[in-house]
């Protein structure tokens, strides 16, 4: 009891135990965060780790991502007027998900949310989606060709930091700067950094930050920077277990009382279809880092979606130009104009480099 | 200080464990007609919920959390009433018990001879948050209970279809309603911590009680400010809603520590600010 003597003749100093105790709270939190690593990994070159990139495999992992985005994007309505779990709500604030892999054929993605859960799963032939929310579950049989595909979700939103890295790599270009940064940690593993700097004040990204694991050599984070500097979007894992799940964990059998859609193999889903009419009417303006895709999207028809796609249009900024007119959104890593005549170019560059684009 | 005082701090007497303090603590709590009136409001809300959803057609995806699955599960009946209540019914009614420990007492004047003992501080404050746990523990608990009764008795059990869309047993289904029932308790503990530390900032338990119950909803208004993502880890109500984890397949335990953590924080680090507080008070009544 010797230390507590001094409590004892002056009560007063009693205070100074819980603030005590907030500061090694609110110092381990800010080690935690700040954490470099302790142990060095063995140095490796820009070229190496992108080589290293392309060639990580893995023979299965779970793990817990969460998913940040902040495009500039107003909201969208969603159809309940509600906040929902799914997948399409990823283009803006702070998701988490549950990841889990075995095999390219073997995956399992869920988006928890708050009191709900949007899973979709892989399982050889078989893709299921099920929505808590709803208590229903869609069936999809792959057919041989399309097993090959790899999977995409239906926002068009990278949800694992594989899939985000992916996408960097394929806009790389000469322009662009890479450098190995310190080593990082990230979900608690040791990490590599490479820090992409696009160079071209045309493009609204200033800087792409990608973490890859240190053993693996798995991206293990990927931050997306505006102009500003402020982290416009990023996919992180917050814990990872590099053993393999088990196979039980991709058996998805719909509980009973759940509405069940079976989507038949042989019919073109809207989505592929919209996606092959799409890449035919699509022609991309520059490349790499300012590449503006523009789609030729028609005219809006009187559907219920439409409707809403309208409504949320008539909200955006009008602006007009040699170009034509239409409406713009400009968001923090990309701009967005949707013409009058029924064009909708997408870029991550600066409106105007849009309106360029789209003058050609 | 007399002799005798000081003859006690020299040799203070042995500890004795003896319950019979916190034994009369709790016949008080339990025991008010006020607190008993408190806690029949928390055992009326999934009485409520059960016959409401019993009684109209079953609706799908709207609504309360939970509360289209009661149909499937009476289970769920428990977990809805957890859902419904978290936010302000269960969080209020530790308000009134902690906002009422010290002040209370310092109210009716009855604290000074609760402090007649030299070195009964500590042990007072030991004892007073030991039954705002128990009153945490007991009113979640409560909840839960009447819930799974409602929920059995109006749509029967069976197996239990969880977030993830699997498909679990009954008594796996209420395991986790215990384990989401103790974790609850656990955060609105934290809270009573803090109810504590108030309480010994007034004499008027009333004031006391607002005072926590703002500090409650003021976590949940910073919790929504999607601008203050950087703070929303370090409340301690933004933890709350985890508890749903429980009902993922397998279950996400993410969360639910850091949750735990955050409420031993919060509780360790208001208890101490209350032991420091009492201690230094002057107890004139």
């Amino acid at each position: 009891m010797e230390h507590m003597r001094i409590f004892a003749s002056k009560p007063a100093l009693r205070i100074l135990a819980p603030l005590a105790l907030v500061l090694v709270v609110a110092g381990t939190g800010l080690v935690a965060t700040t954490a470099s690593a302790e142990k060095k990994l063995p140095t490796r070159t820009p070229q190496e780790l992108l080589v290293d990139l392309q060639q990580a495999r893995t023979d299965g992992l779970s793990g817990t991502v969460v998913e940040r985005a902040d495009l500039g994007i107003p909201a969208i309505p969603a159809p309940n007027g509600q906040d929902d779990p799914e997948l399409t709500s990823l283009v803006s604030g702070t998701h988490t998900l549950r990841v889990r892999y075995s095999a390219p054929d073997k995956a399992r993605l869920a988006v928890l949310g708050t009191y709900s859960e949007y899973d979709i799963i892989r399982n050889g032939k078989d893709v299921w989606t099920w929505s808590s929310k709803e208590n229903a579950a869609t069936h999809r049989t792959l057919t041989d060709e399309q097993q090959g595909q790899p999977g995409s979700t239906p926002s068009g939103m990278p949800s694992t930091p594989t899939e985000a890295a992916d996408r960097v790599l394929k806009a790389l270009e000469p322009t662009t700067t890479v450098t190995a940064d310190s080593s990082v940690e990230v979900a608690g593993r040791q990490a590599y950094e490479l820090v992409l700097d696009p160079n071209d004040s045309n493009s609204l990204i200033s800087q792409v930050r990608l973490a890859i694991d240190g053993d693996t050599k798995l991206p293990l984070r990927v931050q997306v920077f505006g102009t500003d500097n402020k982290i416009v979007f990023e996919v992180a894992y917050t814990s990872v277990d590099f053993t393999r799940p088990d196979d039980a964990e991709f058996v998805f059998n719909p509980p009973p009382g759940a509405k069940v859609t079976e989507i038949q193999p042989n019919d073109q889903t809207p989505s592929t279809q919209d996606r092959k009419q799409g890449q035919e009417a699509r022609t991309i303006v520059g490349k790499g880092w300012t590449a503006v895709a523009i789609t030729k999207v028609g005219e809006l028809s009187n559907s219920e979606r439409d409707q809403q796609l309208k409504a949320f249009l008539s909200k955006l900024q009008p602006v007009q130009g040699s170009w034509g007119s239409g409406r713009l959104l400009a968001g923090t890593a990309f701009s967005a104009v949707w013409t009058d005549d029924g064009r909708l170019a997408v870029g991550p560059v600066r409106p105007d480099v849009i309106y360029q684009a789209l003058s050609r | 200080m007399s002799a005798a005082e000081l003859l006690l701090v020299k040799n203070p007497p042995r500890a004795r464990v003896s319950t019979r303090f916190l034994r009369s603590e709790l016949k008080i709590i339990f025991g008010r007609r006020r607190n008993l009136a408190g806690m029949g409001v928390l055992a009326v809300v999934p009485v409520i919920l059960a016959v409401a959803v019993r009684v109209s057609a079953p609706g799908q995806g709207d609504g309360p959390p939970f509360v289209s699955a009661i149909t499937g599960n009476g289970l769920f009946v428990a977990f809805a009433a957890l859902a419904l209540e978290l936010p302000l019914f269960l969080p209020l009614a530790v308000s009134a018990i902690s906002g009422d420990a010290v002040a209370g007492e310092a109210n009716l004047g009855t604290l000074r001879y609760l402090l007649a003992i030299p070195a009964g501080r500590t042990r007072l404050l030991v004892i007073k948050y030991a039954a705002i746990v128990i009153f945490a523990l007991a009113a979640t608990f409560l909840v839960a209970i009447v819930g799974v009764i409602m929920g059995l008795a109006l749509f029967g059990g069976g197996d239990m279809t969880l977030l993830s869309g699997t498909q679990t047993s009954m008594a796996d289904g209420m395991w986790r309603l215990a384990l989401s029932s103790l974790y609850l308790a656990a955060q609105f503990s934290a809270l009573g911590a803090i109810g504590l530390f108030v309480s010994t900032l007034t004499e008027q338990p009333i004031g006391a009680t607002i005072a926590i119950v703002l500090v409650n909803v003021f976590m949940f208004i910073l919790d929504s400010i999607s601008q203050l993502a950087w703070l929303h880890p370090w409340l301690l109500t933004h933890w709350w809603t985890a508890f749903a984890d429980l009902l993922r397949d397998p279950i996400a335990t993410e969360s639910i520590k850091r949750g735990l953590i955050t409420a031993l924080v919060y509780a360790s680090v208001f208890w101490l600010a209350a032991w420091a507080r009492l201690s230094t008070k002057d107890i004139s009544s």
